[in-house]
């Protein structure tokens, strides 16, 4: 039967493929895209706490549910924002590779 | 079956979500993340969030995925090139498999995850709406408040200086 | 006599004074110093004169039961080191007035002041007047410090303010590089027997728990001092004035010391500062004579030094170092009749010697003055050009040499009865040879220089002036009286031997066998000189050939300064550059700097942390948030 470690270990395993995404990819829109997997893993997790809780009926607790909605709408609006920036820096440096973004550098 | 359907629907998010972060080509990688978030929807399903499902495609799939690959097309520098990954992959690697696996083993000790209940409350429209509207009140104005100033922002960031006002 | 310290104190504030304005009132810089002189030669002679006629004062006079003679002790506490309550270091700043005290104050005195107005002379030209006066004013106050301090503490400060002032005098003329080199041979020299007085002086502290000298003889007296801790306290002691008065081996600075000016050499190195180290033999007899292994190692030294610096004497060309070598040699005797138990004799001599030796260098001054050269062998006939200068050089030569009725002979004698008396065969013999040395050298610096043969043209010889004859004839008149002085004491019963003793009075009496040997020893060394540099026989060609291979170790000062700088080069200068590596490589380098390098290399490390790419950071980032997860799980879980 379907237990909540199940969901766990999958929200765990899309997480760390995200992970691995962030850190190893050069162009910052794929970096982008690896972020939302993390964000979907982190989604998942609080949906499966949320339905596995003890008492259902009248007593089942939403507050997964409610925090993922949540989360979809912030994981809107930052995609904008990052790719609004991206674009920006493309304008300067005519290149969205990571690799070269050392401008802070000591 | 209910085990059925979510493995078969958890191993095509898993390969979708490798092949986003695997792929050599910018767009076939696009295409895997839109594939990936289906199947998160999928999961929804399962979870017996029917809403969430919903609005999981309609927001990822139908705003982010298509403003991403928008992006793709505006930031097109060469044809694009072969290798994806930086310098600093196989390091990567290996701190992803100790994240997945210090994750996995803290969720195995852990007593909450244990003494979790073994059936899964659906989650309802109508019960979703009345405790987002009473409960989550307020986070759900300061929510459209976040929406509004990203909007702006993201205008403010991306114009053009050549445009003017 | 309560305001002895009076002395001292004048004589410093002359110093500070004359060091502010000397070089504002060049030519009047004397007055300062020589007035404070005449001071305290006047407070000394009323306290001289109150101690002759045994007006005691009875709260601070006390007969010691230790050396017999009666001495008046006055202090005030000085400082208090420790916590109060529990086991302390008092120290007291106190002066005692006993003959023997008296006796080197006033030799001290009474040949500083005549110095000094020898100097108005001597030094006239000199551009830095007032600086020779400042330095002469603060050696008299710490001379006159040491010979009147009666705790350890003040003492060593004093002998210390002495080697100062010897240190500043003998390089005065600081031009000239052999002058400096002099002065700071000088110093290291006495510093290492320096070093000796110290550890001495702490060892009196650990030992007996007070720097108070009477206490040191208390504590003696009543027998709770083991005898090794004798020997080794007597022992540091004497190598301390061993430095300072030129023992053999530490003689080799005073003959470079003649460098300095001849006032400098007549006061500092003939009389006061090199009497200090007899001084404080005597001063500290009470603890010499409980060990005779002590007595015999003082005697030993004191002849070696006797009869190496006569022979020295003996070929020595220049005049300045001719009277240095024979200063050392007289120092030997002092030292020699300390050994042999002769207390008064050793005295006696030193004031005779420290008078007669005083005249002879004002005179070697004055021909400097005259004719610019010291070499012997260069001057001859000088009694038609300087006739004042050679009988005033004769009486304190011929005093010197033993000639009876002057003061240089009743000493003398007084040092070879004590001998004889004390000393086994070989003493005896080893001081007659000395008699005849001593004699035979000072006849060869009579004749040579003044009534030998004349080599050069003296006609722009200089003019003496009066301020530099009065001084030595002065100091004559005392070379001569002196000797009376020995026989009867103004004031006492008898001679000088009971006004000067230790543990019972000894009245003087002449022993005639003893006298009439050193008379003929003494008669004999005459002719032998007046044959050799006179009539210039043959024979002293064929003796100056057969011995040349000895003659010529002499004429090298045994090459000691030679075995000196082979110590230093190949020991002393390795240990201090290992020394010197130790605080430049581990002090410095890796102590003080070491942290500032490892600070730099590690930051200049971790510096390359920040790479300002993302996903370098976004990986240190996750790496501490999987350090964090295993810390959880390892110490919360499992």
């Amino acid at each position: 039967m379907l237990e909540l470690i199940h969901f766990n270990i999958l929200s765990v395993l899309l997480f760390s493929v995200g992970l691995y995404g962030v850190l190893a990819r050069k162009s910052a829109i794929l970096i982008i895209m690896a972020i939302e997997l993390m964000l979907n893993a982190v989604n998942i997790n609080f949906i499966a706490a949320a339905a596995f809780k003890h008492g259902g009926g009248l007593f089942t607790n939403f507050d997964g549910h409610i925090l993922t909605i949540f989360i979809i709408t912030i994981a809107a609006a930052e995609v904008g924002l990052a790719l609004a920036l991206i674009l920006r820096i493309f304008r300067n440096k005519s290149t969205v590779n990571v690799d070269q973004f050392d401008m802070m550098k000591l | 079956m209910h085990l059925v359907i979510f493995s078969v629907i958890s191993a095509v998010l898993i390969s979708c979500a490798l092949g986003v972060v695997i792929s050599r080509n910018i767009v076939h990688s696009a295409l895997f993340l839109l594939f990936a978030l289906i199947s998160v929807a999928g999961i929804y399903l399962v979870l017996l969030t029917e809403f969430l499902a919903i609005v999981q495609l309609l927001i990822y799939g139908g705003a982010i995925v298509i403003v991403i690959l928008f992006a793709l097309m505006l930031t097109r520098n060469e044809e694009y090139p072969r290798i994806q990954n930086n310098k600093l992959w196989p390091i990567a690697g290996i701190l992803s498999v100790l994240v997945l696996i210090t994750l996995s083993v803290s969720y195995f000790q852990s007593d909450v995850i244990r003494s979790a209940s073994t059936t899964i409350s659906p989650a309802g429209v109508k019960s979703l709406g009345s405790s987002l509207f009473t409960t989550w009140a307020i986070p759900f104005e300061l929510a459209s408040l976040v929406l509004l100033v990203a909007l702006i922002g993201a205008i403010v960031i991306a114009r053009s200086d050549k445009d003017g006002n | 006599m309560q305001y002895f310290w009076l002395i001292p104190v004048i004589s410093f504030i002359a110093f500070i004074i004359t060091s502010l304005v000397g070089n504002k009132i060049l030519k009047q810089a004397w007055i300062f110093p020589v007035v404070a002189i005449i001071l305290g030669l006047g407070i000394y002679c009323f306290g001289l004169t109150e101690y002759l006629q045994s007006r005691f004062d009875l709260e601070h006079c006390v007969r010691s039961s230790v050396t017999g003679m009666v001495g008046c002790n006055y202090s005030v506490g000085w400082f208090s080191a420790g916590v109060t309550g529990k086991e302390t270091v008092d120290s007291f700043l106190g002066f005692t007035v006993d003959p023997l005290s008296l006796s080197v104050a006033g030799l001290a005195i009474f040949v500083a002041l005549m110095v000094q107005i020898y100097s108005i002379g001597y030094m006239k030209d000199d551009p830095r007047f007032g600086w020779y006066y400042s330095v002469q004013a603060l050696f008299i106050s710490s001379m006159i410090l040491l010979a009147l301090s009666d705790n350890f503490l003040l003492l060593y400060v004093a002998w210390e303010l002495v080697g100062l002032c010897s240190y500043l005098l003998i390089g005065f003329w600081y031009e000239k590089p052999d002058a400096k080199e002099a002065a700071k041979k000088a110093f290291t020299v006495t510093r290492l027997g320096d070093v000796g007085l110290l550890i001495g002086i702490l060892l009196i502290w650990i030992e007996v728990g007070s720097f108070n000298m009477s206490d040191l003889f208390s504590y003696v007296a009543s027998g709770q001092m083991e005898s090794w801790v004798i020997f080794s306290i007597s022992g540091l002691l004497f190598l301390g004035a061993m430095g300072k008065s030129a023992q053999f081996p530490f003689h080799v600075w005073l003959p470079d010391a003649m460098e300095g000016p001849t006032p400098v050499s007549a006061l500092i190195h003939a009389a006061t500062m090199v009497a200090a180290g007899v001084y404080l033999v005597a001063r500290t007899y009470p603890l010499f004579v409980e060990s005779e292994a002590m007595m015999l190692i003082v005697s030993i030294i004191g002849l070696i030094t006797a009869i190496g610096a006569a022979l020295i004497c003996c070929v020595s060309i220049d005049l300045k170092r001719a009277l240095a070598y024979s200063t050392i040699s007289h120092l030997g005797l002092m030292m020699l009749s300390l050994g042999a138990f002769g207390y008064t004799a050793a005295i006696l001599h030193l004031l005779a010697h420290g008078f007669s030796k005083a005249l002879l260098f004002l005179g070697s001054g004055n021909i400097m003055h005259s004719i610019d050269d010291l070499d012997i062998n260069r001057m001859g006939g000088l009694k038609s050009v300087l006739p004042g200068t050679t009988i005033l050089f004769c009486i304190g030569a011929l005093s010197l040499a033993g000639i009876p009725l002057l003061s240089g002979f009743w000493s003398k004698d007084e040092v070879i009865v004590s001998i004889v008396h004390n000393r086994n065969i070989l003493f005896a013999i080893s001081s007659m040879i000395l008699v005849f040395l001593s004699g035979f050298y000072m006849i060869r610096l009579i004749i040579i220089p003044f009534f030998g043969t004349q080599n050069r043209d003296y006609s722009n010889a200089h003019k003496l002036p009066m301020v530099m004859l009065i001084p030595m004839g002065v100091l004559a008149v005392f070379v001569v009286l002196f000797g009376w002085v020995a026989l009867y004491m103004p004031g006492l019963p008898s001679s000088f031997g009971t006004f000067l003793f230790y543990s019972h009075p000894k009245n003087f009496h002449l022993e005639p066998d003893i006298a009439s040997i050193t008379l003929v020893v003494t008669l004999l060394s005459f002719g032998a000189g007046y044959l050799f540099y006179v009539k210039r026989i043959s024979i002293f060609q064929t003796f100056k050939t057969r011995m040349k291979f000895l003659i010529t170790i002499i004429e090298n000062k045994y090459y000691f300064d030679e075995l000196y700088q082979i110590l230093v080069d190949k020991i002393v200068l390795p240990i201090a550059s290992l020394v010197a590596l130790f605080d430049r490589v581990l002090v410095n380098d890796i102590g003080i700097n070491g942290p500032g390098h490892i600070t730099r290399s590690i930051g200049s490390l971790i510096r390359y942390h920040v790479t300002g790419r993302i996903y370098v950071y976004l990986g240190l980032m996750t790496s501490g948030m999987i350090i964090l997860g295993i810390l959880w799980l390892w110490i919360v879980r499992l």
